[in-house]
C-alpha cells in the first residue's frame, strides 16, 4: 500500500536523540502535558511548551529552548507520570534505573521517595489497581512486580515466571476493578488479581507492548512482529510484520500502531485492516495519546529516535485516504471496475487451470509421455502424528496415496521450531518418497495449530501440487502412553479430589493428550482410571491415577507439568477452586484456581 | 508532483513482453487513436476506446507468443501498418486486421522469443535482432547482419541518405552501426535495458534516451563521430526500467518510463536541450511490472497515458480534471460496471463448477492425470558485479505467497524489503540449505540476492551450486512452479570483452591450460555454463571469447573447437577451477580427456603487483570501518563542539565519511590471493607448506606488502 500524505497537526524538533521506549508524557502543573524522554545514558529532558519552568535541578539545554534537562547519575530504564499524591492532581515523574526508583515532583523540585529495586526496573506504570484506591505506581522486574503508593510503601509483590516487558492495568474480568495484564518475556500474558493469577494467555513469542481498547478489548505486540486484538480473552485478529511493534494506542475508532523503523499505520479495530500509513524520518522511539495541543482530545504524539515530534489527531474516514477530495460516484464505479477486473484475472487463471485439466483428462496414468506438471487425479495426502521416542519428538508423517512424491514439506508452526515458524524438509532426490517425514518438537505444552503445506508430484516435475492441511497438536502431546504396569511412581506427586465421572475424565485426556487409540471405558461400572505417560522431552515418566473415591494422584518431577495438568483440568471440568497437595521436596500449597 | 491522473481501467489480455502495446496514428480528421496490442498467446487485438470501454477493432487466432509489435508505413502514408514478432517469423497487418505479410525468417536456431526484437522498417528495411545478432534485410533479402559482443536489448533506425543502426547491447553499452560495421560504440556501465528516441528531431541527428537495468535514465548522442552517453537520472533504488515511451501534453513532451518495481514516471523533458536534466512530474505505482508506457489520444481529445504491465492488465492514466468533469454519463459507467459484475458473477459460477468437478476427481477410483498448465513464472538470474551478489529476478502473473529455496550448498541471502526471508536449517546434510520467503499480500514480483560464503576449507568451490526455487501463488491454482538454477563456480566473470581488444599483449602473466580429448564443442560449452555466468555463445566449429572479473579486473580468455580448447588467464585460480570443472565433467559423462597447464612460476606475484593497490584500499577501508564502528558507539551528534573538534583528523576524516564506508571486500582478497598461492603450488606440482600459508595469510591480514613478495616470489629462481 501507498504511504497516506496525511500531515500532522504539529511537528516539532527536541534537538536530542531520544532512547526509544523510555519516554511518558506528564502534567507536572495538573495542566499542560510536557513531553519526557531520555536523551542517553543518564540524561532526562523536558519538553514544556507551554511556559517555563527552568527550576531546581532541570537546567535549560543548549539545543533547544523550550527544553529542560536532567542529569541523574544513573541509567535510566524507564520513565513513568501519575498523579501519585492524593492532595495534589500533579503528575510525577518516576524515573526507573536499574536497581533503583526515584519519585520526583517535578513542579515542586522535590523528591517523593527513593525505593529500592533489588530485582531490576524493566517497566513502570501508574493505575488504579483492584481495590487501592489511590494511583498505584506498580513496576515489573526481572521476575516480579511490586505496587508502591506514593510514599513509597509497598503495596503488594508477587512473583512472575518470566521478564516482565509490558503492563496494563485493565478489567478484565468486568467486576469494576481494574486487573493487571502482565507481558512477559516467556511468552504469556498473565492477569493478576487481588494477588493471585486469574487467567494466562499463551502467546508465541516475547510480549513487547499492551495497550487497553476499549472495557473488553486490548491490543498486544511481541517481539517476533506480531500484534493483535483480545476480546474478553479470545483473539479477535493479528497480522505479522517484519518490524517489531513499539508502541500501539487506540485513538478516534482505529489502532495506531508504531513500528521500530518509524512506520505508523491505523488499522481498523475488528480486522486489523490498514487504512492508512505514514513513515517517519527516523526510527521511532514512542508514540503517545496526549492532549498536547490542548484542543480538548488526545492527538497521537509520535516521537522518532532522532528528537522529531509529530503530532496525528484521531482518524477520521474521510481523511484517510485522498485528503481533501470528495469522492464521486463515478470514481466509485472506476473503482469497483478495477476491482472486478483484478477478479476476472484471478477468476480466468483459474479457469484455465481447469481446462487444461479437462482436456487432457482422458490421458491414463500409464501414459509414459508425462507432461512437466502431471499427477493422478485422484492423488490424495494423508498426515499423521507419531511419537518417537529414540529421537525424543513427535514425527509428522505426510504421505500421498498412490506413486507420486512428497518433493517439499513446509510446516508453518509458532513456537516449536528454533529457526523462527517454518520448518522446511526438502529430501535429496535419492531419497524422495511418497511418505515424508517431519519431527516436531514443541518446547512447551500448549495447544499448537500445525499448518502444512506439502508439495506433490513426481521427482522430475516442473510443477508441483500445493496440498495444504492444518492439523491440531494438543497440548501434552510430548507425552506417549505406555501401558507396563509400574509399581515404584516415584516420590514427588500431587493428590487433590474431585467429584466426576471417570467416563468425563475419559474425554479431556483424549481431547488433550495424543494417544494412539482412544481412551475408552468398556462398562458404565469402571471408577478408576490408570494412564502412564513417557515425557518425550526427557524421557521422564508421568503417572495419572483417577481413584474411584474420586482422589487424583499425578507422579511427576516436573512441577510445571502438575501445575498445567491441573490448571486444565479444572478449566474443562468447570472447577472454580481445588485444594492441592504437593508432595515433592518443598511442600506447597501451591494453586487456587478460578478459571475465566 | 505536478501532475494529477487518475486510473481508468480498460481491460485485460495475456502475458505481455516488454514494448508490445503501441498507439496507433490518428487516422482522417478523428482525433482518437486506437492501439493494438500482443501477447503471450499469440493474440494481437486492436482496440479502441469509447466512452472508456474498449472497442474491438480486430482480434487475430492465439498463435507462438507475440514479442514484439512495431508501427511502420507504406511509402507516403503514415505508419499505419502492425508489425508482430513471434518466434522467428514476422507478419504485418494492415489497420483492418488482414494479414498482407508473413515471413519466416532463417534465424531458426538463434532467435530466442525473449531476445527478439524487432524494431523499424524504413521503407522496405527490416532489421531484426534475435540473441546477439542483428539482421538486417533489403527487400525480405538478408542484407547484412552484425554479431555483437552480448545478447541485444533494443535497437534504434536512424535513416537520412544512410542507415544507421544505434544497437543497445546487454552488460557493454551501446553500439553505432553502419552496413554492418561497427562505426562508434560507448560502454555504459549501469547497464542501459532500453531506448527510445525523441519524436520529431531532426532524421539527421543520431540522439536517444536510454533507460537502465540500475534505474537511471541518461541519453545517448552521436557527435563529431564519437558516440557518447551521459546518465540524467539517478536510479535512486528505482526499479530497472522495462519500457519507454512519449506522451505529450500541455504543450510539453514527456518521456514515460515503466518499471520492474511497478512504478510508472513522467518526466519533463526540454526538447531544445536534451542534455538537460528531465524534471519528474509524476508517479504512479501499479504493482506490477509494467511492460508498456505511451501517450495518446484514446478516449478524449486530451492526451493520456496508456499502460500495459506483465500479468496483461491495460489501464489508462488521464487527467483527473477529465475524470471528474464527467464527461461520460454516469449511467453508461454504470452500465459498464453492472456488465463486468455480472461476467464476474457467470465466471464465479463457472469456476466453482470446475472446481467442484476437479475436487469430485480426486475422490473418484479411476485415475485420470491431472495437468494444469505451467504457471506463468519468468525469471532472470543476473551475472555478479564486483560485490559478488547475484540476483534471481522473479516475476509472476498471480500474486505469490511464498518461495521456497533449496541450494546444495551454503549461501549468503537477501530479499526484497516486501518479503520475509527465513533460513531454516536442513537436516539431510550439512552442507545444503533451505530458505523460505514468505511475500506480503499482491507480491508480484520478488527477488533474492545470493552469494556464495566463501570458504577456503570445502573444495566445493569447483563445483557451480544448483538452486532450487519453488514458487507458491497465493490463491488459485494450487500449483508449485519449480524454477532451477545453477549458479555459475566465477560468478564474478559476468563482464564481456571484446575479441579485437588484445589483452596478450598486455603485461600480464598468462596462465594456460590445454585440453584435448574427444568431446564436442556443445559438450564443453555445457561444461562451461558451470564455470561461467550469463549466456555463453552457441557452439559452432571454432569459438573464441573473452570475459573479465569484475572485482579482481583479470581476464579470462576461451577458445575452443572440436576436440580442442585453450584457456587463459591471469587468474591463476580461475585456470585451477575450470580443470577442475572439466576434469569432473569430462569423467561424469566419461570422455577421455588429456589436460596440460602452463603455470609461469612468478604468475601469483605478478598478479598481486597488478592487485596491489586496490589490495591496500581495501585494507584502509577494512579499517576504517572498524574504527567507524568504534566512533559510532561514542554516540556523537558531530565531530565538534563549542571549544572545536572533539576528534583527530584521522577519526573525524573517517566521522565525516561514515555514510559512503559500508563494505569492504578486503577479506575475500585475502582469501582469493591465498587461493591463488594454493592453486599455484597445486598447480606447479610444488608441495603445500602449510607453515608458509600460515605465514602468508598472516602477511596479507596485516597488509605488510613486502612480506607478501617475498612469501611469492621465495620458489622463484
Amino acid at each position: 500500500m501507498q504511504l497516506s500524505t496525511v500531515q500532522p497537526v504539529f511537528k516539532l524538533e527536541l534537538n536530542h536523540k531520544i532512547t526509544p521506549d523510555v519516554v511518558t508524557i506528564a502534567k507536572y502543573d495538573g495542566t499542560h502535558p510536557c513531553l519526557t524522554a531520555s536523551a542517553g545514558y543518564d540524561k532526562i529532558i523536558i519538553h514544556h511548551p507551554h511556559g517555563g519552568m527552568v527550576s531546581g535541578r532541570a537546567q535549560r539545554s543548549q539545543a533547544h529552548g523550550e527544553v529542560s534537562e536532567l542529569n541523574l547519575s544513573q541509567a535510566v530504564i524507564a520513565l513513568a507520570a501519575g498523579p501519585l499524591r492524593p492532595d495534589t492532581g500533579r503528575d510525577m515523574l518516576l524515573i526507573g534505573s536499574p536497581t533503583q526508583i526515584l519519585a520526583y515532583d517535578v513542579h515542586d523540585n522535590t523528591d517523593l521517595f527513593f525505593k529500592e529495586a533489588p530485582d531490576g526496573v524493566n517497566v513502570i506504570i501508574t493505575g488504579f489497581f483492584g481495590k487501592h484506591a489511590e494511583t498505584l505506581a506498580i513496576i515489573g522486574g526481572n521476575s516480579s512486580v511490586q505496587a508502591i503508593d506514593w510514599e513509597g510503601n509497598e503495596v503488594f509483590w508477587n512473583v512472575v515466571s518470566g521478564k516482565v516487558c509490558a503492563m496494563i492495568t485493565f478489567d478484565f474480568d468486568k467486576d469494576g476493578e481494574n486487573e493487571l495484564l502482565i507481558g512477559c518475556d516467556d511468552s504469556f500474558i498473565r492477569v493478576l488479581k487481588n494477588n493471585q493469577f486469574i487467567a494466562e494467555i499463551a502467546e508465541t513469542g516475547p510480549i513487547l507492548c499492551l495497550s487497553p481498547v476499549n472495557e473488553v478489548r486490548f491490543a498486544y505486540g511481541l517481539a517476533n512482529g506480531t500484534i493483535g486484538i483480545y476480546e474478553e480473552g479470545i483473539r479477535l485478529w493479528r497480522v505479522k510484520s517484519k518490524q517489531n511493534a513499539l508502541a500501539l494506542q487506540w485513538s478516534g475508532d482505529t489502532l495506531a500502531c508504531c513500528w521500530s523503523n518509524g512506520r505508523v499505520d491505523w488499522r481498523e479495530g475488528t480486522t486489523g485492516r490498514v487504512l492508512r500509513r505514514v513513515q517517519m524520518r527516523a526510527n521511532a522511539a514512542a508514540m503517545l495519546l496526549a492532549d498536547y495541543r490542548s484542543v480538548g482530545a488526545p492527538d497521537l504524539v509520535c516521537v522518532s529516535d532522532k528528537g522529531e515530534v509529530l503530532g496525528y489527531p484521531p482518524y477520521q474516514e474521510n481523511t484517510g485516504f485522498n485528503t481533501g477530495t470528495k469522492s464521486m460516484p463515478s470514481d466509485e464505479d472506476r473503482l469497483a471496475i478495477t476491482e472486478l477486473f483484478n477478479k476476472k484475472q484471478a477468476l480466468m487463471v483459474e479457469l484455465q487451470h481447469y481446462e487444461a485439466n479437462a482436456t487432457s483428462g482422458s490421458a491414463s496414468v500409464e501414459n509414459l509421455e508425462r507432461p512437466a506438471s502431471a499427477m493422478p487425479t485422484n492423488t490424495r495426502l494423508q498426515v499423521a502424528i507419531l511419537h518417537s521416542p529414540e529421537e525424543a519428538c513427535l514425527q509428522l508423517a505426510v504421505s500421498t496415496n498412490n506413486e507420486t512424491v512428497v518433493r517439499a514439506a513446509l510446516v508453518l508452526a509458532e513456537g516449536i521450531f528454533e529457526s523462527g515458524e517454518t520448518f522446511i524438509r526438502h529430501p535429496q532426490p535419492s531419497q524422495l518418497r511418497s511418505l515424508l517425514h517431519v519431527p516436531l518438537r514443541p518446547p512447551r505444552d500448549v495447544p499448537v495449530d500445525v499448518h502444512i503445506k506439502a508439495l506433490i508430484g513426481y521427482p522430475d516435475s516442473e510443477q508441483f501440487h500445493i496440498f495444504e492441511l492444518t492439523k491440531q497438536l494438543p497440548r501434552f502431546a510430548m507425552y506417549q502412553s505406555f501401558t507396563k504396569e509400574v509399581r515404584n511412581k516415584g516420590n514427588s506427586y500431587v493428590t487433590f479430589r474431585i467429584t466426576e465421572r471417570v467416563q468425563r475424565i475419559c474425554i479431556w485426556v483424549n481431547q488433550n493428550f495424543l494417544l494412539e487409540e482412544e481412551l475408552n471405558i468398556e462398562s458404565e461400572e469402571t471408577k478408576e482410571l490408570h494412564i502412564n505417560l513417557l515425557c518425550l522431552r526427557d524421557q521422564s515418566y508421568l503417572y495419572m491415577d483417577f481413584a474411584a473415591d474420586g482422589r487424583v494422584k499425578f507422579s511427576t518431577h516436573d512441577i510445571r507439568l502438575a501445575g498445567d495438568l491441573i490448571q486444565s483440568l479444572a478449566v474443562y471440568l468447570n472447577l472454580t477452586d481445588l485444594q492441592v497437595s504437593v508432595f515433592t521436596l518443598i511442600l506447597i500449597n501451591l494453586y487456587n484456581i478460578h478459571p475465566d | 508532483m505536478d501532475y494529477d491522473l487518475s486510473r481508468i481501467d480498460y481491460g485485460i489480455c495475456g502475458i505481455t513482453y516488454p514494448d508490445t502495446l503501441k498507439i496507433l496514428p490518428p487516422s482522417g480528421q478523428k482525433m482518437e487513436q486506437k492501439f493494438a496490442i500482443g501477447d503471450k498467446n499469440g493474440v494481437l487485438q486492436c482496440l479502441s476506446i469509447k466512452d472508456e470501454e474498449p472497442v474491438v477493432q480486430f482480434k487475430t487466432l492465439p498463435g507462438k507468443p507475440i514479442t514484439s509489435v512495431q508501427l511502420a508505413s507504406s511509402i507516403g502514408s503514415q505508419a499505419d501498418k502492425i508489425f508482430t514478432a513471434s518466434g522467428n517469423e514476422v507478419k504485418g497487418y494492415t489497420r483492418k486486421g488482414k494479414v498482407f505479410l508473413s515471413i519466416e525468417t532463417s534465424l531458426t536456431e538463434t532467435i530466442t522469443s525473449m531476445y527478439l526484437h524487432f524494431r523499424c522498417i524504413i521503407g522496405s528495411d527490416l532489421i531484426l535482432c534475435s540473441g546477439r545478432i542483428v539482421t538486417y534485410y533489403r527487400d525480405l533479402r538478408e542484407y547484412n547482419s552484425y554479431v555483437c559482443d552480448d545478447r541485444v536489448l533494443d535497437i534504434a533506425a536512424f535513416a537520412s541518405t544512410r542507415v544507421r543502426l544505434l544497437v543497445l547491447i546487454a552488460n557493454k553499452g551501446a553500439i553505432l552501426l553502419e552496413n554492418g560495421k561497427l562505426i562508434s560504440r560507448t560502454i555504459i556501465s549501469s547497464g542501459p535495458s532500453r531506448l527510445t528516441v525523441p519524436p520529431s528531431t531532426h532524421v539527421t541527428d543520431i540522439i536517444a534516451f536510454y533507460g537502465a537495468g540500475d534505474g537511471s535514465i541518461g541519453i545517448i548522442t552521436y557527435e563529431e563521430l564519437t558516440l557518447s552517453s551521459k546518465c540524467l537520472v539517478d536510479g535512486r533504488g528505482l526499479g530497472s526500467v522495462v519500457c519507454l515511451g512519449w506522451y505529450f501534453n500541455n504543450g510539453n513532451f514527456h518521456l514515460s518510463v515503466g518499471r520492474h518495481d511497478g512504478s510508472i514516471q513522467l518526466y519533463l523533458v526540454d526538447m531544445e536541450n536534451f542534455g538537460e536534466k528531465p524534471r519528474l512530474k509524476y508517479t504512479y505505482f501499479c504493482g506490477e511490472p509494467v511492460t508498456s508506457v505511451v501517450g495518446g489520444c484514446l478516449g478524449t481529445e486530451e492526451s493520456e497515458l496508456l499502460v500495459a504491465t506483465f500479468s496483461g492488465r491495460i489501464f489508462g492514466l488521464r487527467s483527473s480534471h477529465l475524470v471528474t468533469g464527467a464527461k461520460v454519463p454516469q449511467d453508461i459507467l454504470a452500465t459498464r460496471r453492472g456488465k463486468l459484475e455480472v461476467e464476474v458473477a457467470r465466471l464465479e459460477k463457472q469456476t466453482a463448477n470446475e472446481r467442484e468437478k476437479y475436487q469430485r476427481n480426486t475422490r473418484s477410483l479411476q485415475a485420470g492425470l491431472s495437468t494444469p498448465p505451467l504457471l506463468d513464472i519468468e525469471h532472470e538470474l543476473l551475472g555478479a558485479t564486483n560485490d559478488g551478489w547475484q540476483e534471481v529476478r522473479i516475476t509472476s502473473a498471480v500474486p505469490l505467497d511464498m518461495l521456497f529455496i533449496n541450494s546444495n550448498k551454503k549461501l549468503e541471502m537477501q530479499t526484497d524489503t516486501a518479503a520475509v526471508l527465513s533460513i531454516c536449517s536442513s537436516k539431510e546434510a550439512a552442507s545444503d540449505l533451505l530458505a523460505s520467503v514468505r511475500c506480503q499480500a499482491g507480491t508480484r514480483r520478488v527477488w533474492v540476492k545470493m552469494r556464495e560464503i566463501y570458504n577456503l576449507s570445502t573444495g566445493s568451490k569447483f563445483e557451480g551450486s544448483r538452486v532450487l526455487i519453488y514458487a507458491l501463488p497465493a490463491g488459485a491454482p494450487r500449483v508449485a512452479r519449480l524454477v532451477t538454477l545453477k549458479l555459475p563456480a566465477l560468478p564474478y566473470y559476468s563482464s564481456h570483452e571484446a575479441l579485437e581488444k588484445n589483452f596478450e599483449k598486455e603485461e600480464r602473466v598468462w596462465c594456460q591450460l590445454e585440453i584435448s580429448g574427444n568431446f564436442s564443442v556443445a559438450e564443453i560449452t555445457s561444461w562451461l555454463t558451470e564455470a561461467l555466468p550469463g549466456e555463453l555463445p552457441r557452439p559452432a566449429s571454432n569459438v573464441s571469447f573473452t570475459r573479465s572479473h569484475t572485482l579482481l579486473d583479470t581476464i579470462l580468455v576461451c577458445q575452443y573447437e572440436r576436440g580442442h580448447a585453450t584457456f587463459k588467464s591471469d587468474n591463476v585460480s580461475t585456470i585451477a577451477t575450470i580443470r577442475n570443472i572439466v576434469s569432473n565433467c569430462s569423467v561424469e559423462k566419461s570422455i577421455r580427456v588429456e589436460m596440460s597447464c602452463d603455470i609461469p612460476h612468478n604468475c601469483c606475484l605478478e598478479s598481486f603487483k597488478q592487485l596491489e593497490n586496490k589490495f591496500k584500499q581495501e585494507y584502509k577501508k577494512s579499517k576504517d570501518i572498524i574504527l567507524k564502528n568504534a566512533i559510532s558507539m561514542l554516540d556523537l551528534d558531530s565531530s565538534m563542539n563549542e571549544e572545536g573538534p572533539i576528534l583527530c583528523q584521522d577519526y573525524a576524516r573517517v566521522w565525516d565519511s561514515r555514510d559512503s564506508i559500508n563494505e569492504t571486500r578486503f577479506e575475500e582478497l585475502v582469501d582469493i590471493i591465498l587461493q591463488w598461492y594454493l592453486d599455484w603450488r597445486t598447480l606447479s606440482l610444488l608441495e603445500n607448506f602449510n607453515n608458509e600459508s600460515t605465514k602468508l595469510e598472516a602477511a596479507l591480514k596485516e597488509c605488510k606488502v613486502d612480506d607478501i613478495i617475498k612469501i611469492l616470489s621465495k620458489n622463484l629462481s
